[in-house]
């Protein structure tokens, strides 16, 4: 290593400074280098087609005919399949987008550049939701792919006349894209990989199983009022038609998802520009 | 320019900063000298935001930091050679730190040229030496090409170039007008490389004034005698401000008096002098006098226990 201390006397940065689109870019930079995204984006595609594989390849109705108004829900099921695993690899990703700015000191870098701290957060969270967004389409609409031909063998075919079907999986990648926010936000409150992810993960599939259990066991009312606004079954709504009988619409549920998604989210702000970092 | 005005950092209890008021004024390399736990990285994280005073202010050229529409040009600072993702690597670490800015490939290749790391630029960082990361995080303040340099113990794992290099480099800065502001708990670094000394103890400065007045309020000169007649020659350099001890029976170390006066004296009472020395005390035990009040941990047993504490610069100078 040959060290000079020669500085060019042009000055190179000259005229350049903060902007909104340059921290946009900067998160964009800083979310394609690291490895563990580029595996987690490819683990959600791989999984996404092979689910629809599996299940629109091993489907078998034992030679009755499925009736047509059943078929686009077959199809939504097999294509969006994924999405259950994909959001779980998401909520991973989206607290260690965060925390590990915090575990390795980046942190401290990022808020030198950008010390009104909330661009910062908010470009993150941007960038975090396109990509996934992104990411999300590919899965679902590569997983239409493999499982209409699939499904065609059974007689099941789509019926894309009124849109209905197409707006249902870009839903799905909406939902992905927003759990992955959602995540961010618990990561930026609770700092820590390890803490950050226990809690996304559980909040996606403990708390749904926990509220069932008391209102099985105490027929609490109330329990079984909230079950439809948890964020994984509000979030399955936004995309399936209702199964739990909440009678919620999905641009209800689409409501309740950004919720979540706006509590974590401004806490982690709120948090973000009061600590010292 | 960095100014800070009444600056108090508490975290609980526990005071870490107290009450600090000075100036960083362009042009010259200011070094900020203190033990460890002194408070001067907490100082230096405040000045770029990271941590928010208890009370008090700092600005960097006549604005808080994050009020600086370009603040990477503003200031540029190594605060932690480790403020850097492991998993990235050093040129795409530095090409997002740039791009917040608009500061693109071209100046992101020029620093890393400049910080020496053209070889490693591609590889993950996590794999990086202490010395590597350091200059990385020399190659990130240096990328706003910033009016204002604040680098927290740079030379911190560096080999004998590199030190030499971070010295070079910050005095090559300061000469081309910038704000330089330094960090260390090595005084021989600091009288090698400052022009100004600002000496922080347990949060409150201590001093604050050109090296070269520090070292000579806090630097007594020692003679170093040795004579047959050495007992016989005490007795007659006794005297209000001189201190006398004896490690030899033939052999005397004395100050507050210079070597010629000793010669003379010896001369006029017809004592024979076998060696007479001027010995200059050391840097470190300048900054040891400085100091010693303000360490906050000692190392059991080796407190000095009789060492005449220099109070007087701390009047004098810290205002």
């Amino acid at each position: 290593m040959t060290a000079t201390t020669a500085l060019p006397t042009s000055r190179p940065t000259a005229g350049s400074h903060l902007t909104g689109a340059g921290i946009v870019r900067s998160e964009w930079i800083k979310l394609r280098s690291v490895r563990s995204t580029v595996w987690s984006y490819a683990l959600i595609v791989l999984a996404s087609l092979g689910m629809a594989l599996l299940m629109a390849g091993t489907i078998d109705f034992g030679g009755a005919p499925v009736p047509a108004d059943q078929h686009n829900s077959l199809i939504l099921q097999a294509s969006t399949f994924g999405i259950y695993f994909g959001q779980l690899i998401v909520a991973v990703l989206g607290v260690l987008v965060i925390s590990g700015e915090y575990s390795t000191g980046m942190i401290r870098s990022t808020l030198t550049a950008v010390p009104k701290r909330i661009p910062a957060l908010v470009a993150k969270a941007l960038v975090l939701f396109a990509t996934t967004l992104v990411v999300g389409l590919i899965s679902v609409f590569g997983s239409l792919a493999i499982a209409v031909p699939l499904l065609a063998g059974q007689d099941v075919v789509p019926d894309f006349s009124d849109g209905k079907l197409l707006a249902d999986l870009a839903l799905s990648a909406v939902y992905l894209a927003l759990v992955a926010v959602f995540a961010l936000g618990v990561g930026t409150i609770l700092r820590s990989a390890a803490g950050g992810i226990a809690a996304a993960l559980g909040v996606i599939l403990l708390l749904p199983t926990i509220f069932q259990l008391i209102a099985g066991l105490t027929q609490a009312q109330w329990a079984a009022d909230v079950i439809p606004y948890l964020l994984s079954n509000a979030g399955t709504g936004i995309f399936t038609p209702s199964f739990d009988g909440s009678g919620l619409e999905q641009w209800q549920n689409l409501l309740v998802v950004l919720a979540w998604v706006a509590v974590s989210l401004i806490g982690g702000a709120l948090l973000l520009k009061r600590r010292d970092a | 320019m960095i100014k800070a005005e009444g600056l108090i950092k508490r975290y609980g209890a526990k005071t870490a900063v107290n009450d600090i008021s000075f100036t960083v004024k362009p042009g010259m390399v200011t070094g900020f000298l203190g033990p460890n736990g002194a408070g001067k990285s907490t100082t230096m994280r405040m000045i770029v935001g990271l941590d928010r005073p208890t009370s008090g202010s700092v600005t960097v050229n006549g604005k808080h930091y994050a009020d600086h529409k370009a603040p990477l040009r503003e200031v540029g600072a190594l605060l932690d050679a480790k403020a850097i993702h492991t998993g990235r690597s050093a040129y795409n670490h530095l090409l997002a730190m740039g791009a917040t800015h608009g500061i693109g490939k071209a100046r992101v290749t020029e620093v890393i040229g400049l910080t020496g790391l053209d070889s490693v630029a591609g590889k993950r960082v996590g794999g990086f030496s202490l010395g590597m990361g350091q200059r990385l995080g020399i190659a990130a303040a240096l990328l706003g090409d910033p009016a204002t340099l604040i680098l927290d113990e740079p030379v911190n794992g560096l080999d004998p170039e590199g030190v030499m290099w971070v010295r070079q480099l910050a005095r090559h800065l300061a000469g081309e007008g910038r704000t330089i502001f330094l960090s260390s708990h090595l005084m021989s670094e600091m009288a090698l490389t400052a022009d100004h000394l600002i000496v922080l103890g347990r949060g409150r400065i201590i001093a604050d004034a050109p090296i070269a007045e520090i070292l000579a309020a806090n630097t007594r000169t020692a003679v170093k005698l040795r004579s047959p007649y050495a007992p016989q020659l005490a007795q007659l350099l006794q005297a209000a401000d001189v201190t006398i001890t004896s490690t030899e029976p033939d052999a005397l170390t004395v100050t507050g008096i210079t070597a010629p006066a000793i010669g003379d004296l010896a001369a006029r009472n017809g004592i024979a002098l076998h060696e007479l020395t001027p010995v200059g005390a050391s840097l470190e035990q300048a900054y040891m006098d400085l100091t010693q009040d303000d360490v906050e941990y000692h190392a059991g047993g080796a407190t000095p226990v009789a060492a005449p504490a220099p109070t007087t610069i701390t009047e004098e100078v810290a205002r």
